[in-house]
């Protein structure tokens, strides 16, 4: 049996509720960055960031944990591809919050990523997602990096998405023509070819690489101007690993060396502006404690959120561990979730926007059980 | 009510083209559009669809296995990476198919006369989405797409559910071909040997969630892992399927008078198959093949399944805002006829025919709808007469019409989830999104339309607000791009 008191930080079961008398904001002037990349598919948190001094994760799992994962705390190791990371832990500049989820247990892809997005209880009851809604409360703009503007940031007043073209024998249009389809258009439509016709006279270069880190690069040059997107929104999809998901090497692991390439990107191109960054992971689900008969695991609970940027000042890993016993699992075969992951979101939006939390929990997420966990993660 | 009838034509289908007999009773027009069979049509539209660009499922499996297989010697060939990367090339050249069914994909949208039978197809591919992110179901999904939904959707829903849940790309996308019964006997050698086998329940969640009875059923995990254990047993990898099913012959787990072509309508492998009873939502299933079909109509016929697909087909042709009486109008065809898809879709285009509410198109169906109702052309001539397509001097089709289904973010040969593509508007409004509009419509300009934008407006009924616009507009290029990108046209 593991003590629970052990690891850097932990998060008690029930958290005093900070005060909220005062809706708006906490602090003058924050300007914070918030960047959020979609883990799309469902990443296997137990491979990422194994529990290594948990005797039962070895019981569970007979293949699925990297043969050498770099050892955290006397719980915890990270997946040794996670090298970017590693290093930003090291520097005081990430943290892990694990046997976490959003609130739910369904184990649907699509009803799972609709909730990581809109941030409520029950999927599909609106059309805005929680980093949008949090945007308009705090009047500030961001930018997906996608061909489609995805759920997750709709709801702000401003936004508008980042995706080259690479259609031959096309340039890009021109803004007298777009000011002509522009009119012939109902309001809503209007406004995004307006959005268009500024992103245009903004004469960004011609990049055409599309795939994740560029994408990153991209996001992190936009944001440090100073008049630049405060928000970005990456994608990475694929990781919904039924069959050979591999551990120290194969597709999951080759997924992590990706999204810490993003990390590594984004802490490069977001130059100094890094300092008043905070980049998270957001996935639909965790994985299956134990594999399935195709070396690969089916939806879960709880996994894993990883967190980087210069608005953290000390590295830890924030966890309430339930443990990987049997007993401990959720309907005996997931990793149990004990810190409502919307917290972690609440948190970073206080960090970066300076909202207080109480608004963000009645405004943005409209649950006023959401704990305050800003001090576990930027105190 | 769709007074209009080139209105109606996009409603329904891709429009008309220009050279088309506008017909007379669109009643009569209405009744020709449900058939229920692929009409093959010949290269933009004259002729008949070459024969060297069709390919059976039998075939495809075994191109597949061709290629695997020089790739495979080419790998250990003791021979420059420069000289080994050349011969794999030209070995899956020699052997690839999906961009033949990219260009049927295209030039049925634009060329074929059974208009809302396409349109059809394209919905249940995308009910049905299988995921092309490797090299090697892009063999199959073609299949998948014209022969399996394409040539079945004049009988039951039963019957359509079956044939694609049987079929090879299915079972490989969502790992059925690893699943194994927990005590079958191929699992208990495997773990013998310590290697990992057992049940993996992707395409039993996506069965009961994606493809019938939704959510909304209230089903559990155990449900989800019966099913699975029925499941189990069922196809093989794709790219190794003509090696494995070779294998398990001469293993003896294979009949001896069982051909390859027999094996793939009915893929079940006895000894990966869980023995024994299963329960699924209260009913009892038997062990072997038969309780796969049983299992299969029962979710078919299910409350859910009519109503889940009622509204899918409803949202699809009538709109996102559809009435809820005329999505139950769908529905009660649906529960009188037991899912007769014939009378399904009678019905959908007629419920289509009154409604007020308009649909935001895909941007695919945008895209053909253009091409087609501009009358601009697929495949370049010998006149230099451009279009988007090619047949190249080997013979073989090009990349290009591939590329700009995955530019305008809507191919069905690409990555992507079981869920498929999205019907909701705001999913497909964003700048980049109309950044790829305008230059789709510009290279439709480029693909020899017989119509400018000014007549495109009159025949369509563009508003006089959407006519300023095209009337404002300096070049033919750009009234032709303004009214291809025009509300009108992007909403029906």
């Amino acid at each position: 049996m593991i003590n629970r008191r052990h690891f850097l930080k932990v998060l008690p079961p029930a958290l005093a509720l900070s005060g909220y008398p005062v809706h708006g904001f906490t602090k003058n002037a924050v300007d914070g960055r918030i960047i959020v990349i979609m883990l799309q598919g469902g990443m296997d948190g137990l491979l990422a960031v194994p529990p290594i001094g948990d005797d039962d994760l070895f019981k569970q799992r007979r293949a699925l944990v990297a043969a050498n994962p770099l050892k955290l705390n006397p719980l915890f190791g990270i997946h040794p591809n996670f090298k970017n990371f590693s290093r930003l832990l090291k520097n005081n500049e990430a943290s892990i919050i694990h046997a976490t989820s959003f609130p739910y247990t369904g184990r649907s892809h699509f009803e799972g990523q609709n909730i990581s997005q809109i941030g409520l209880k029950k999927a599909f009851s609106v059309d805005t997602g929680w980093l949008g809604r949090a945007m308009d409360v705090a009047k500030i703009t961001g930018k997906a990096m996608s061909l489609d503007a995805p759920l997750l940031i709709r709801g702000a007043t401003e936004f508008d998405n980042f995706y080259p073209a690479s259609i031959s024998n096309t340039s890009k249009p021109k803004n007298d023509l777009l000011d002509l389809i522009k009119n012939s258009h109902d309001q809503d439509m209007m406004e995004t070819f307006e959005k268009l016709s500024q992103s245009l006279m903004q004469g960004s270069n011609e990049l055409r690489a599309r795939d994740p880190l560029s994408l990153a690069a991209k996001a992190g040059e936009a944001m440090r101007q100073s008049d630049g997107p405060r928000v970005a929104v990456l994608t990475i999809p694929e990781f919904d690993d039924h069959s050979s998901i591999g551990s120290t090497t194969g597709h999951h692991p080759d997924l992590f060396t990706l999204l810490d390439g993003v990390f590594g990107q984004l802490k490069k191109s977001l130059e100094e502006t890094w300092k008043d960054s905070i980049v998270l992971t957001t996935t639909e689900f965790g994985r299956t404690v134990q594999e399935n008969g195709s070396e690969g695991t089916d939806h879960g609970y709880g996994s894993v959120g990883l967190l980087a940027g210069g608005l953290i000042n000390q590295s830890s890993v924030v966890a309430n561990w339930p443990g990987l016993s049997n007993k401990a699992l959720f309907e005996k075969r997931d990793l149990y979730a004990t810190i409502d992951y919307r917290s972690v979101c609440a948190a970073c939006i206080e960090a970066a926007f300076g909202l207080d939390h109480g608004l963000i929990i009645d405004k943005v997420f409209q649950d006023k059980n959401i704990k305050r966990t800003y001090h576990h993660i930027f105190g | 009510m769709y007074e209009n009838k080139f209105h109606w034509a996009r409603k329904i289908g891709f429009g008309f083209r220009p050279e088309n007999i506008i017909p007379s009773d669109i009643n009569e027009w209405n009744k020709e559009q449900l058939i229920s069979k692929n009409e093959e049509i010949g290269l933009n539209g004259k002729g008949e669809w070459p024969d060297d660009f069709n390919f059976s499922l039998e075939e495809r499996l075994n191109r597949l296995h061709v290629f695997m297989t020089k790739k495979e010697k080419y790998e250990n060939d003791k021979i420059s990476p420069d000289e080994k990367n050349k011969l794999i090339v030209t070995a899956r050249n020699e052997n690839r198919v999906h961009l033949h069914d990219v260009y049927k994909y295209w030039n049925n949208s634009i060329y074929g006369h059974d208009t809302y039978h396409q349109r059809l197809i394209h919905f249940w591919a995308n009910h049905f989405t299988v995921g092309g992110s490797n090299n090697f179901r892009n063999y199959i999904i073609g299949d998948l797409i014209y022969n399996t939904i394409g040539e079945n959707l004049g009988g039951s829903f039963s019957n359509l559910l079956q044939k694609v849940t049987l079929h090879p790309g299915m079972l490989d996308y969502l790992d059925n071909v690893f699943s194994s019964g927990e005590n079958s006997d191929f699992t208990k050698s495997m773990r013998e040997e310590g290697k990992t086998a057992g049940l993996n329940d992707n395409l039993s969640r996506e069965l009961l969630e994606l493809h019938t009875v939704s959510t909304a059923k209230e089903y559990s995990e155990k449900d989800i892992k019966n099913v699975a254990k029925i499941l189990a047993g069922w196809g093989l990898i794709v790219n190794l399927f003509v090696r494995e099913f070779n294998q398990e012959k001469s293993n003896g787990n294979i009949k001896r008078n069982v051909s390859l072509k027999d094996f793939i309508e009915n893929p079940y492998i006895k000894h990966r198959a869980e023995p024994g009873n299963k329960t699924v939502l209260g009913k009892s299933f038997s062990s072997g093949p038969s309780a796969l079909y049983k299992l299969i109509n029962m979710l078919a016929e299910d409350d859910q399944t009519a109503q889940h697909l009622s509204r899918k087909l409803a949202i699809h042709f009538i709109g996102e805002n559809v009435s809820e009486e005329e999505i139950k109008k769908i529905y009660k065809i649906w529960k009188a006829t037991n899912g007769d898809l014939a009378e399904v879709h009678r019905v959908t285009l007629e419920v289509a025919q009154r409604t007020k509410i308009k649909k935001f198109l895909w941007p695919s169906t945008w895209m053909f709808q253009c091409i087609r109702l501009s009358g601009a052309q697929f495949i370049s001539d010998k006149n230099r007469n451009n279009g988007f397509g090619e047949i190249q001097n080997n013979g073989l089709p090009k990349y290009e019409p591939l590329g700009i289904l995955d530019e305008i973010g809507h191919n069905f040969w690409s990555s992507r989830q079981p869920d498929g593509y999205s019907e909701k508007k705001q999913d497909w409004v964003s700048t980049e999104h109309f950044d790829r509009r305008i230059r789709i419509a510009s290279r439709i300009y480029g693909a020899n339309p017989l119509l400018a934008g000014e007549e495109i407006a009159e025949i369509h009924e563009f508003s006089d607000r959407t006519k300023m616009a095209i009337s404002l507009a300096k070049t033919s290029k750009d009234k032709f791009i303004v009214a291809l990108c025009s509300p009108e046209l992007m909403e029906v």
